[in-house]
């Protein structure tokens, strides 16, 4: 019995005379690929599930009669396969045929030229005429917003609903079947879509295309440099496509942003938002001269965490050397809640990671409002919900219509009582036979009555959640933001570790800006800025400022190299897209007295301790392998210690907050100030909330309001969003400048909210 | 081919022949004597007498052979490649370019650049065009390689300017609208083939 069970890990069988050894469950495209032999697909995506709408990948298969699809066909030990020969070869080149029928002839003006697979396959398969018949149909072009789709050059492969529904989520794109007349249709209006452009980025011909790139040139032009995209804290891998910016003025302009798409993915803002480079930026040796002098009186050095390790390190090194503080408002609560987690769990970082997530059962989400805060992570809890049929349970005060695709379960607790609903979640979660005899005791001795009333979470929905687990297996609860700066946010951090430690769950942890985990594992911060500041991309004393605005300026993420850490705690590298003729933190720092020549020379000196290696910055990969295996950087070394872990304690009274409550929360494509100066993204900030906040704050749709939330004082017009709910509004802070990363509070906050006009008097 | 003539090298074998020509005088009074034989008998005037045709030719019945450059030009050959011209569509009148960026991409001195953009008309536009005749070494590849004969070689060969790289932009080399009835096809390389009729393979419409 225990024979016929064991089977075999791996699988080894033979195509095109070379013997292979493959993974057990892997298709033989994909045995093919590892191994460097080469089988045209035309439909195939590395990152769905196989579509099979082409038939290019036929091979054939000794003893097994007709054609087999390689895409779909799993490895078998010991088969024989052929993937070339005369009879493939006129099969193949029969399906270019009729993908060619009626294509229109203009691959002189068709953005996809030069990268376009139809293009390719057509010339390697010889298709030089058209030998079919079939009646034009009128096709006209549609604009989607950012995405321009012309249906008379789409191929219906499918790449582009599959990742709309498999990966997003967002089933914006369906297919309208009609035979040869079949064609593409967005089903979603444009609000609801998340125009993250994935859709354009798979297609493999010129059909779905950027609008703001279209005609503005040919992609051979376009010199690729890998980056990173400093957004948020995801640190997706990307390309910034770089030429000239015209005739007259040859400084290099970015002209879009592409991806690894066969294996990785892009948000909107990633993908949109690419030119908020400092341009201007000059060398002026007074102006170097003041910064220095500045940075030797500061007596604090704040810190915006859109920064590189690199010049994370370098700013400890310069308070080290001054005696300043560090303050980094956005990572400061969020270093205290990894430190209680780590106390607690005894690792270093939590253990899931993406493909975990989206591979998982069960997801519950606590803390964040996913959709807006971790695209990335909203993305594999989609491909999760798809493939695995997974239960996403969402616990948040604000309900998210955008998410109803993908959440079974909304659990809905009252702003503040956060760790109310944590220790609600470990009493639930927890299996009590792990547990320690301690830990068992206080959760036995929760008083679940006062805390499901004060949160709001009943009982029967937390049983309803122990249901949900029965049966299934790879569970996941994902964290946000939310938690990081609630005045009990280290204990709400043992909590979550003794869930991870004492259930089957997996947790995973979302830094609440770009590279806040980076800054939290290389610097030593302060809780608060006093005396004189020096502003790095924050308000101060004397300001150096990545947006151009300050007293000195700085390069922007896409102006220099560097290494970020991303939530997977991932160390992955980005470089310069764009020239800087500016002053630099190097600069300040060498005039300090400190030796380096380069921000990258500190790459190998980041904290090893943390979890770091000593490689240099030039010596680190970024690629991905043929079969998607993600080599960028390196991950960080993860560190287990499995005693003297420290418990979670009874919560005491829950906060509650009454009147107008805001939520600090930027809308979808937005992150930072760098988003809203790209010129695709630029748009008005709005305070939105559902029809029964403005009843209740006595507001009314396009009202001009006055408010101050985490002191800063805000003007805007309010907008109610019919597709909200509840009593929550949520307030953007893009539009704020450099004031929006210097924000350390609470993000659900009371505020008093004044009228003062309307928004078009 | 036989190389018999080339290595017979006895020349005086060859077929000279000798001038029947009166002794050179050696004598100061021979050498008058034969000064004013020769005036008196007006040879000069017989050597003279073609060049007068030509002269009354030229001046009287119209036959000038002097071209009066840079005034006056002689027709150059089709196929001479000199400074580009960018052609029209003769029905329309529009320009024929299409902005497909080959000519940028074959250029081997790399002095050809465009910007081309989305225009009202959901067409791709050519904003701006130019070609650096400060580097260009005509060779002819981007009218090879343009797939609508839009930028050919033109005839005029003069590229002395007082910049030393000297550009040129779209307009410049653009058929003026009012001279489009004397638009010429471009023979040279890249031009159709006087066969291609035959050679079209048409597209089956059968349905």
């Amino acid at each position: 019995m225990s024979e016929v069970k064991k089977m075999s890990e791996t699988v080894t069988l033979t195509i095109d005379g070379k013997t292979v050894t493959t993974r057990q469950g892997n298709t033989i495209l994909q045995a093919a690929r590892e191994n460097g032999i080469y089988i045209p697909t035309m439909c195939y995506l590395s990152k769905v599930e196989p579509i099979g709408s082409c038939r290019m990948c036929v091979v054939e298969v000794e003893g097994v009669e007709g054609m087999i699809l390689s895409c779909q066909e799993k490895a078998v030990e010991g088969a024989v396969i052929r993937t070339s020969g005369e009879d493939l070869f006129r099969e193949r080149q029969n399906i270019m045929k009729l993908y060619d029928v009626n294509h229109p002839l203009e691959c002189g003006v068709c953005d996809k030229s030069g990268e376009c697979d139809l293009q390719n396959k057509t010339l390697e398969f010889a298709v030089d005429q058209q030998t079919f018949a079939a009646k034009d149909q009128h096709r006209p072009v549609k604009n989607w917003g950012f995405i321009s789709y012309d249906p008379a050059l789409c191929i219906m492969c499918e790449k582009c609903v599959r990742t709309c529904t498999e990966i997003i989520g967002d089933d914006a794109l369906a297919i309208e079947t009609g035979g040869y007349k079949s064609t593409i249709v967005n089903t979603r209006d444009l609000s609801d879509c998340a125009q993250c452009g994935e859709c354009m980025a798979v297609c493999p011909v010129g059909a779905l295309v950027s609008t703001d790139f279209k005609y503005t040139s040919n992609a051979w032009e376009l010199e690729k440099i890998p980056a990173s995209c400093t957004h948020c804290s995801a640190g997706c891998q990307l390309y910034y496509e770089v030429k000239h910016t015209s005739i007259d003025n040859t400084e290099p302009k970015i002209y879009r942003v592409t991806n690894e798409f066969e294996f990785s993915t892009l948000c909107g803002a990633g993908r949109f938002g690419y030119d908020f480079e400092n341009r201007e930026a000059k060398r002026d040796p007074e102006k170097l001269e003041a910064a220095v002098e500045a940075f030797r009186k500061a007596e604090t050095i704040r810190f915006a965490s859109t920064i590189s390790n690199e010049e994370a390190l370098l700013l400890r090194r310069i308070a080290e050397k001054t005696g300043a503080k560090l303050v980094c408002d956005e990572a400061r609560g969020f270093q205290r809640f990894m430190r209680a987690y780590r106390e607690a769990s005894g690792r270093n970082l939590p253990t899931a990671d993406l493909e975990w997530i989206r591979r998982s059962r069960v997801i519950v989400t606590l803390g964040t409002r996913l959709y807006d805060d971790a695209p990335m992570v909203k993305f594999a809890v989609a491909t999760a919900s798809r493939r695995e049929k997974a239960q996403v349970v969402y616990c948040h005060p604000i309900e998210d219509s955008r998410l109803q695709n993908q959440v079974t379960q909304f659990v809905k607790y009252e702003a503040g009582s956060e760790e109310g609903v944590a220790a609600l979640l470990a009493a639930t979660l927890i299996d009590k036979a792990k547990a320690p005899l301690e830990l068992d005791t206080l959760l036995n001795g929760l008083d679940i009555g006062y805390l499901s009333a004060e949160s709001n979470v009943s009982e029967e929905e937390l049983d309803r959640l122990k249901l949900t687990l029965w049966k299934r297996q790879r569970f996941t609860l994902i964290v946000g933001e939310d938690l990081y700066n609630h005045p009990h946010a280290e204990n709400i951090a043992r909590f979550l570790a003794a869930i991870e430690n004492y259930s089957d769950f997996k947790l995973f942890i979302i830094p609440p800006a770009s590279n806040t985990l980076g800054v939290s594992l290389i610097c030593d911060l302060a809780d608060e800025a006093k005396g004189y500041t020096v502003g790095v991309n924050t308000p101060g004393e004397f300001v150096l400022s990545a947006l151009g605005d300050g007293d000195l300026d700085l390069p922007a993420m896409n102006q220099q190299e560097g290494t970020l850490v991303n939530y997977e705690g991932r160390v992955v590298p980005t470089h310069p897209a764009l020239p800087y003729g500016g002053w630099e933190l190097a600069d300040i720092a060498r005039e300090l007295g400190l030796e380096l020549e380069h921000v990258i020379d500190l790459t190998p000196q980041l904290p090893k301790e943390e979890g770091f290696r000593a490689v240099a910055f030039d010596d680190l990969p970024d690629y991905f392998d043929a079969v998607g295996g993600e080599h960028r950087g390196y991950l960080l070394e993860r560190q287990e210690r499995g005693e003297a872990l420290r418990l979670p304690e009874e919560p005491e009274e829950l906060e509650s907050y009454d009147g107008t409550v805001l939520y600090r929360c930027n809308p979808g494509k937005q992150f930072s100030p760098f988003t809203a100066k790209t010129h695709q993204l630029k748009e008005e900030a709005f305070l939105l909330g559902s029809a029964q906040f403005a009843m209740a704050a006595r507001l009314e749709d396009g009202d001009r309001i006055r408010f101050v939330q985490d002191g800063i004082e805000y003007e805007r017009v309010f907008r109610i969003d019919t597709a909200m709910k509840g009593t929550v509004a949520v307030n953007p802070t893009f539009d704020r400048g450099l004031r929006s990363f210097a924000i350390s509070s609470y993000r659900f906050s009371p505020v008093k909210i004044e009228k003062a006009g309307k928004a078009d008097e | 081919m036989s190389l018999e003539q080339f290595k017979n090298r006895n020349v005086g074998t060859q077929e000279y022949r000798m001038l029947d020509l009166e002794p050179t005088p050696e004598t100061g009074w021979g050498r008058f004597k034969r000064v004013v034989r020769r005036s008196v008998k007006l040879e000069l005037f017989t050597g003279l007498k073609v060049t007068f045709r030509e002269m009354i030719k030229a001046l009287f019945m119209g036959e000038m052979h002097t071209t009066k450059y840079p005034f006056e030009k002689l027709p150059i050959a089709p196929r001479y490649r000199a400074i580009h011209e960018m052609k029209r569509l003769l029905e329309s009148g529009h320009y024929r370019c299409i902005g497909c960026g080959l000519c940028e991409k074959i250029c081997i001195s790399d002095c050809i650049r465009m910007d081309t953009r989305y225009d009202e008309n959901q067409r791709k536009e050519v904003s701006e065009y130019t070609i650096n005749f400060g580097r260009c070494i005509f060779c002819g590849y981007c009218a090879e390689v343009c797939p609508e004969l839009a930028i050919v070689h033109g005839g005029r060969y003069e590229n002395a300017s007082e910049q030393r790289a000297s550009y040129a932009l779209f307009e410049d080399m653009l058929t003026p609208l009012d001279q489009l009835a004397q638009q010429k096809e471009y023979p040279g390389f890249g031009a159709v083939s006087p066969d291609a009729d035959e050679k079209i393979k048409k597209t089956p419409l059968a349905y």
